[in-house]
């Protein structure tokens, strides 16, 4: 009985007797969801495109941010080692398109899934020898990051809330409402979906793949710049950012492969939930950590009932 | 004419063949696994860098050691313990003299393997409290002090020597969630229910060291009235940002020596001032160890650190430095003891158990002050060096106490215990018989 008590009626319990705390554990989670979305975006866009589940996503992030600092340590302002960083992104998209994928065009999946893992391993060699393995200080007040925090006190408690996790919240709406703007207004987004419908179609209508390709790698380059600067201000840029990445499966398992709007949605749900469900049942009854496996749990409590995801395109295949 | 080329191309071809071999053997192979890559290659570079500068140094200042140089090639494991076996089958199958596993769980898998193949496990400052038992663990060794040392002389700091003043208390534990991070929990369970104040064990999953909120969230909740930090790599530089973020009062954080890392320190830079580590090694850059170092290696480009970063001056590289120093005084005392200058396993492992790192010998090798004086025995395979709080004043670290020490009567039944569990679990399993200390 005192075991129901304490996974039924203690956790909600808790939340009532210290709501400034629980309104803590929302925004943190709230953050972190924000950046697990940030991360899965860059999944989505490639996916949406070329069918291809980019295993890279990760490394680019850790890549992208790792350029920024190393170009600033070596002399360049800040203001400009971003556009700078921005022009290394693009051209390693460039890259990638030419030697990677122009060669697979056409083959399954799995290869050009393997092709990624290969990018994986080339980034994490190349970024280990150009800037060491050190953890490195992000540059987020010469990038004009605020760094200090706020303190609101609502229900006589307070909760603190960091400002660099507001201008990464506020910044991360901002790349997703452009990112939506330029998939559904511009030509070059059309031509993105339009590719990611149907391969034959858009080639047919003249939509060139290489550079669609190159485009999409190049925003995702650009989503994983924003993602190395958010989290690289809460903990140092390292390379266990890239371990953060994974994060994304369960994201994209829930919100579905091809869905912006599942990304987000998807983020956001994890990071909510795990840590809310961390905080109220994982530490006081499972001993913690229960981050590590719980958005998994999730993602595959909601595959049982839709395969797809939440806001996956449920595919019919007539055999 | 065409013959005679061939068969004078041939028999050079198989002389430099057949020489090779004794050729190759003109080197000490004391090769280390290493991780330069991955998540734990902040914290795991600036050591390796240290190592191998110092073995880069003995080659160079002194052609080795005893004349022989030293092959001191690396594994990269990635700290993954699949690929850390493969890195020991490796090493083994080449002829290594030692293996260097560099990760509790690594060491934990290549343990029983040692033991069959004979090779001397070098675990400097990590692995098994319990291989302090040279009885037991013939084969193993982790000077100059282990995990068990570290978290009794962690307690009895912050109970100010007297652990009955942490009556009533509550302590987090807040760790890796890995074979390393759970290490001293045995001691602390101990320790708590002796003394009667509350561990709350927080594990960081490998996935959440850049992202603790959940776990400082817990803190905060909890109001601990220390938090001890069992971390590694990015975990630190985590728990430090959350830390600062959380305002948690950081004369209440304390680490063990793996936290006294400056770079993860510089991330907060004033805001961790107060913030404890204990520290086996003391940085001295001015030391004439390290300044031999410098002449030979660092000056001469044959360094891989990062001198832009300061990872000369740094605790984990200097750390790294005398976790070489160590293993070079063990081939030492061997080829003294073997008078052979190539010595096999056998007689390292006996270099081993008979180093002593006294006073004298740390001023002869320009280290004084740089670590606390042991030695080891075949009994004692840790050698319990003492080690020093360290405090970070927002731009390096000071030291704060005198030489710390570890309870002994609390520590050595339980690895008297654990080391019998261990040998009883792994049947049939040698025991070194020789031992009657």
């Amino acid at each position: 009985m005192s075991y129901l008590h304490s996974i039924f009626v203690a956790p909600f319990a808790d939340m009532a007797d210290a709501p400034d705390f629980f309104l803590q554990v929302v925004w943190e989670g709230l953050v972190s969801g924000v950046l697990y979305a940030l991360i899965a975006l860059g999944f989505v866009l490639i996916y949406k495109s070329s069918r291809i589940f980019n295993f890279a996503q990760g490394i680019m992030v850790v890549f992208a941010a790792l350029t920024l600092v190393g170009l600033h340590e070596n002399g360049v302002p800040a203001l400009l080692a971003v556009p700078l960083t921005l022009l290394v992104m693009f051209v390693l998209a460039v890259g990638i398109e030419r030697a990677v994928l122009r060669p697979l065009v056409n083959q399954p999946d799995i290869i050009l899934f393997m092709a990624t893992i290969g990018i994986t391993l080339f980034l994490i060699g190349l970024g280990e020898t150009i800037f060491g393995g050190a953890n490195k200080v992000m540059i987020t007040e010469q990038l004009g990051i605020p760094t200090g925090s706020w303190v609101v006190e609502p229900f006589g408690g307070f909760v603190s809330v960091e400002q660099k996790d507001v201008t990464a919240v506020v910044g991360a709406v901002l790349l997703v409402i452009a990112l939506l703007v330029f998939l559904n207004k511009s030509k070059m987004g059309r031509a993105i979906r339009a590719l990611g419908d149907d391969h034959q179609a858009a080639l047919s209508v003249g939509i060139s793949l290489s550079t669609i390709w190159v485009l999409v790698w190049f925003i995702s380059g650009i989503i994983a710049l924003a993602t190395g600067i958010v989290w690289g201000a809460r903990a140092g840029v390292s390379f266990a950012l890239e371990v953060i990445a994974l994060k994304a499966l369960p994201v994209l398992m829930l919100g579905g492969l091809e869905s912006v709007t599942g990304a987000i949605v998807g983020g956001l749900a994890i990071g909510i939930l795990e840590k809310v469900f961390e905080i109220y049942w994982g530490q006081p009854l499972l001993g913690g950590n229960t981050e590590a496996w719980f958005a998994y749990m999730l993602a595959l409590l909601v595959l049982l009932v839709r395969p797809q995801g939440l806001f996956g395109e449920k595919i019919i295949e007539r055999v | 004419m065409k013959m005679t080329f061939k068969t004078a191309l041939l028999s050079t071809i198989l002389a430099a063949g057949l020489a090779m071999p004794a050729f190759a053997q003109e080197v000490l192979k004391l090769p280390n696994m290493s991780y330069r890559t991955g998540p734990f290659a902040a914290t795991g570079t600036p050591h390796m860098n240290g190592q191998r500068d110092y073995m880069t140094m003995l080659n160079e200042r002194d052609g080795g050691i005893g004349g022989v140089r030293v092959a001191f090639d690396e594994c990269e494991t990635g700290y993954n313990t699949e690929k850390g076996v493969e890195c020991y089958e490796k090493s083994k199958a080449e002829g290594a003299l030692v293996t260097q596993p560099w990760s509790t769980g690594i060491t934990l898998q290549v343990l029983p393997r040692t033991n069959v193949d004979a090779i001397p496990m070098y675990a400097p400052g990590y692995g098994f409290s319990a291989m302090q038992d040279g009885k037991t663990f013939k084969w193993a060794f982790n000077p100059p002090t282990s995990y068990w040392d570290g978290a009794s002389m962690i307690m009895n700091a912050i109970s100010d020597g007297d652990l009955a003043n942490l009556k009533g208390k509550k302590v987090a534990f807040l760790h890796l969630d890995h074979p390393y991070g759970k290490e001293p929990l045995p001691l602390l369970e101990k320790l708590a229910a002796d003394h009667g104040f509350e561990l709350l064990p927080i594990p960081v999953g490998l996935s959440e060291m850049q992202n603790q909120s959940a776990q400082w969230l817990q803190i905060r909740r909890e109001r601990p009235d220390f938090v001890v930090m069992w971390g590694w790599g990015a975990m630190n530089a985590g728990a430090i940002t959350e830390a600062v973020k959380t305002r948690y009062p950081m004369d209440q954080f304390v680490s063990v020596w793996w936290g006294a890392h400056e770079p993860d320190l510089k991330l907060v830079g004033e805001e961790g001032k107060g913030y404890r580590a204990l520290s086996w090694n003391f940085a001295d850059p001015n030391a004439k160890l390290m300044q031999d170092v410098k002449k030979h290696v660092v000056d001469a480009g044959k360094s891989q650190l990062n001198q832009g970063a300061g990872e000369f001056e740094s605790t984990p590289y200097q750390r790294g430095i005398l976790m070489s120093v160590i293993l070079a005084e063990a081939v030492k005392a061997a080829q003294e003891h073997a008078g052979t200058k190539m010595i096999n396993r056998e007689q390292l492992r006996w270099g081993l158990e008979n180093v002593k790192l006294d006073e004298a010998t740390l001023e002869e090798l320009g280290a004084t002050g740089m670590m606390a004086p042991f030695s080891m025995s075949c009994s004692n395979h840790t050698g319990h060096a003492g080690a020093w709080m360290v405090e970070w004043d927002g731009t390096k670290f000071n030291k704060v106490s005198d030489l710390l020490s570890a309870d002994r009567a609390v520590i050595d039944p339980l690895v008297e215990k654990a080391a019998a569990d261990y040998a009883a679990a792994n049947q049939p399993w040698q025991m070194n018989e020789e031992c009657t200390q």
